[in-house]
């Protein structure tokens, strides 16, 4: 079959994750919240997480929005990755990520199941779609003041 | 000539445009991913013919220098190909006289020219600006502005379920304080051919003045600018066959003499005092700054090249295309097409969405066999809010594509559905 040499970029995983993502809806209560968005072709994503209460760890984290499948497998894959991560393990994650999207190394037996997304490295222009949710989950993480109504897009736009 | 309706132009199945002209357009030997280059995203951008590249480079080899500013015989030489060009370009259009001929940087600025220099001088708070639901990003941020500034309302024409404009909604919107419609010849998204001769006489009939983005029409079908009465056009020249980097605003003499200035800089003076300045006359006063001189030769020479083919040829090769992709597009299943589903009632160009399958996905697919769509929002965020679409995907073909292309295209679309039903179901 001709498409075949797409099945690298859409393994069945991310198929799956497209139909029927785990991690979709929102959390209650929500302690940060944040909207990523591509711009040029109108992708959104709304993140939403809860922490614990010393505001050190990620209790749990959902994702509601509209996108391709690269990038809502991405944030599906994302929020079971990042779930009881502390804040600085979740930003490492977040910095892997996308180091592994510009051609970098997989991750670890561990997070194996982000190397799903490794594919996505050879057609640059998807590499902001599966980084839409990442990017969104740093701002959500780094913001000095913890958001709760995630009011502002943050703009994928530049970012790789 | 008017452009709408624009079944009555003869068919000529013996001429296959295609295989004349594909020859004169050096990127189309290009293979994508292993296969021949499917360019199908004309909308976007058009290809350029070697005529037009070969006269840029002309330009460059031997006659580069700044235009209106030596008495050197390079000076004038390049002076007489910038000019040159706006004749020809006047003709294209049948402007009245090339003075009319403003260029601009796209057709963006050539919209942003009118805004701020017609727009922000000469409405007020409760005046009312008439765009459609269909109109680009860029003929409708920059009236935003406007209304912002001046306190000016925004109205919008509505569409039919069909994909059409509203006339009976438009002729509601239209009273004695509408002082502007500012509307699309042919939406980039719904591909649909608006009866923009027939509404600018409505507008006029209230005193209001007319804007047409004819950035989809001019590089497809004639565009008479007379007939159409339109006080203001605009276009860009990189979607005729022309370079990036020109556009041109076509205006109405005596309203672009009453038009202050948008840019300040050289060229655009008469005298300069420490404290003031006069002005030069049209159409130099709103090209401030050394202008895109290599490019407007290269626009000549795109018009010449679509001129010496004939629009009318253009067109009626377009709708052969677009009523084959339209109908084999409609036999997939799980398609959704917007816009009239009569070729006969729509330009070049093809939006749709695929049942669970994003756009971008798919474009990814094509992308593999060579195939270039677009996918998005084709700079028409409100108007996708307003069909409940989050993006959509689009074909747009030009005089170049073939016959064989659509089928090639429906081939593989009909393979990148079945591959997504398949890993979805």
């Amino acid at each position: 079959m001709p498409l075949d040499n797409l099945r690298g970029l859409y393994q069945q995983v991310i198929l799956e994750r497209y139909k029927k993502p785990h991690n979709f809806g929102r959390v209650d209560p929500v302690h940060r919240h944040q909207r990523g968005h591509n711009p040029s072709c109108g992708d959104t994503i709304d993140l939403t997480l809860q922490l614990d209460p010393s505001q050190e760890r990620i209790v749990d984290i959902k994702f509601e929005g509209a996108g391709c499948a690269i990038a809502l497998a991405s944030a599906d894959l994302m929020a079971d990755a990042v779930r009881g991560r502390t804040i600085p393990e979740a930003l490492q994650l977040v910095e892997r990520f996308q180091a592994m999207m510009r051609g970098g190394e997989e991750f670890p037996r561990e997070q194996r199941a982000l190397n799903a997304m490794k594919g996505v490295a050879q057609f640059p222009v998807r590499i902001k779609c599966a980084n839409l949710a990442w990017h969104a989950l740093k701002y959500a993480l780094e913001s000095p003041e913890p958001q709760a109504d995630g009011s502002a897009f943050v703009s994928n736009e530049n970012t790789d | 000539m008017a452009v709408s309706p624009l079944s009555s132009f003869k068919l000529d199945h013996s001429f296959d445009l295609a295989a004349q002209v594909r020859s004169d357009f050096p990127i189309l030997q290009r293979q994508i991913n292993g296969h021949p280059l499917i360019y199908f995203d004309n909308a976007a951008t058009s290809q350029k013919p070697l005529a037009v590249l070969q006269a840029m480079d002309h330009y460059y080899r031997h006659c580069n220098a700044n235009v209106h500013r030596g008495v050197h015989t390079l000076s004038n030489e390049a002076t007489d190909a910038y000019e040159g060009a706006r004749e020809k370009i006047a003709r294209f259009v049948n402007a009245p006289s090339p003075q009319e001929i403003i260029y601009t940087r796209n057709a963006s600025e050539a919209i942003n020219l009118v805004a701020y220099s017609w727009g922000l001088s000469h409405l007020e708070r409760g005046d009312e600006i008439v765009l459609s639901v269909m109109e680009h990003h860029s003929n409708l941020i920059p009236w935003q502005w406007v209304a912002q500034r001046t306190g000016a309302h925004l109205k919008f024409i509505q569409i039919t379920p069909e994909g059409e404009l509203d006339l009976e909604h438009y002729r509601s919107l239209l009273n004695d304080r509408t002082r502007l419609v500012a509307v699309t010849q042919v939406s980039n998204m719904l591909g649909s051919i608006n009866p923009v001769q027939e509404m600018t006489e409505l507008a006029h009939r209230y005193g209001a003045k007319v804007l047409l983005d004819a950035c989809q029409s001019v590089p497809h079908m004639p565009v008479d600018v007379q007939a159409l009465n339109c006080d203001w056009l605009a276009f860009s020249g990189h979607k005729m066959c022309g370079p990036t980097g020109i556009g041109v605003l076509y205006g109405r003499r005596e309203l672009l003499r009453a038009m202050p200035p948008f840019l300040g800089g050289g060229e655009m003076i008469a005298d300069v005092y420490w404290d003031h300045a006069t002005y030069a006359d049209i159409p130099h006063k709103f090209e401030a700054g050394t202008p895109a001189i290599a490019q407007a030769v290269g626009l000549g020479a795109a018009v010449d090249y679509l001129s010496q083919i004939g629009l009318e040829q253009v067109h009626a090769h377009e709708q052969r295309l677009i009523a084959r992709l339209l109908d084999g597009i409609q036999r997939i299943a799980g398609i959704t097409v917007y816009g009239p589903k009569d070729p006969a009632r729509r330009a070049g160009l093809v939006s749709f969405s695929v049942e669970a399958v994003h756009p971008h996905d798919l474009s990814t697919l094509l992308d593999e066999q060579g195939i270039a769509i677009r996918a998005g929002h084709h700079c028409t965020q409100p108007l996708h809010r307003y069909l409940r679409v989050q993006s959509t995907a689009r074909a747009s073909v030009y005089l170049y594509n073939t016959l064989a292309e659509v089928d090639c295209f429906l081939d593989v679309l009909a393979e990148a559905v079945e591959f997504f039903s398949a890993a979805l179901s």
